[in-house]
């Protein structure tokens, strides 16, 4: 699975990458927006489906309750852990880093927000770390479904409620659609507060 | 939102044929996650801005983001064993 992922990953770069310097074949927009809300929403319907057909899954987000809340919370502390502790190895300052790891993975909104509180080195920071945590999911899932069940979920952030939640449930299985999703739909709340807060940290 | 409406739908629509013939979806689903990884690529290989950005700032944002998924992963795992989530 993963190779053809990589391989869809490389073809989709190199054709976009032609497509855009070097005469346009096709409108970028029927690729980027059309073709990506098409297979979302097609694999958004899908997961639905069978989580909803699958008795075992069901009975077992019952049984976990609200306890499912700790796992965006501990992601969102994580993260920003992760964020201080980056931001120090390589001394640019750690609040700056701190926010742009509490993106949590959402690029469209850390890039511009952290670039308005923080100035616009930071703010192409935030988008590009943001987005490589999306990509890196992606690629690392087989390999993280080993380490933890809800590792692809932690890796993921706030964009396993959309992009990584099929990537996601195709290898935790259906019980993991709706902690995934939650986790993803809790850390999206909560991300432009966090990076509000952080930033008014001394820095 | 657009996120939540075929989710739901599906979720419905499975507790609803529960105890019909079980269809397998994984050749489905297969082909729309590639069309899906293709197209977030291709939306990458586009977007000249995020290109000319990666060479600048691609170690530093290599970094942060590892050591942001590392510790999330730690924290889940560790977390899980707090409160004994399965």
């Amino acid at each position: 699975m993963i190779k053809y992922i990589l391989a869809a990953l490389v073809f989709g770069v190199v054709a976009g990458y032609l497509n855009n310097n070097f005469g346009s074949l096709i409108a970028n927009s029927w690729v980027s927006y059309y073709l990506f809300n098409f297979s979302l929403i097609l694999l958004l319907f899908v997961m639905g489906f069978m989580f909803g057909a699958d008795r075992e899954a069901m009975a077992k987000l019952r049984r976990a309750g609200l306890k499912i809340l700790v796992i965006p919370f501990s992601i969102a502390l994580g993260s920003v852990v992760g964020g201080l502790v980056g931001g120090y190895v390589l001394g640019i300052g750690i609040v700056g880093s701190m926010a742009v790891s509490a993106g949590f993975g959402w690029y469209t909104l850390a890039g511009p927000l952290v670039g308005q509180l923080f100035g616009a080195e930071l703010g192409a920071l935030g988008f590009v770390v943001n987005f490589l945590r999306e990509l890196l999911t992606i690629l690392t899932v087989s390999f993280m479904v080993k380490v933890d069940r809800y590792a692809p979920t932690a890796s993921g952030g706030a964009t396993a409620m959309d992009t990584t939640l099929p990537v996601i449930v195709r290898y935790c299985g259906s019980e993991a659609l709706i902690t995934a999703f939650s986790s993803g739909f809790t850390l999206s709340i909560i991300a432009p507060f966090t990076i509000t807060i952080i930033a008014t940290l001394p820095h | 939102m657009n996120v939540i409406i075929p989710l739901l739908a599906g979720i419905l629509l499975g507790l609803f044929l529960r105890d019909k013939k079980r269809i397998d979806l994984g050749k489905a689903t297969f082909g729309a996650i590639v069309a899906l990884i293709f197209s977030m690529g291709f939306t990458i290989g586009s977007n000249n801005d995020l290109l000319v950005l990666m060479p600048r700032i691609g170690v530093n944002a290599i970094v942060i983001a590892l050591l942001t998924i590392f510790f999330s992963v730690v924290f889940v795992k560790a977390a899980r064993k707090v409160v004994r989530f399965e």
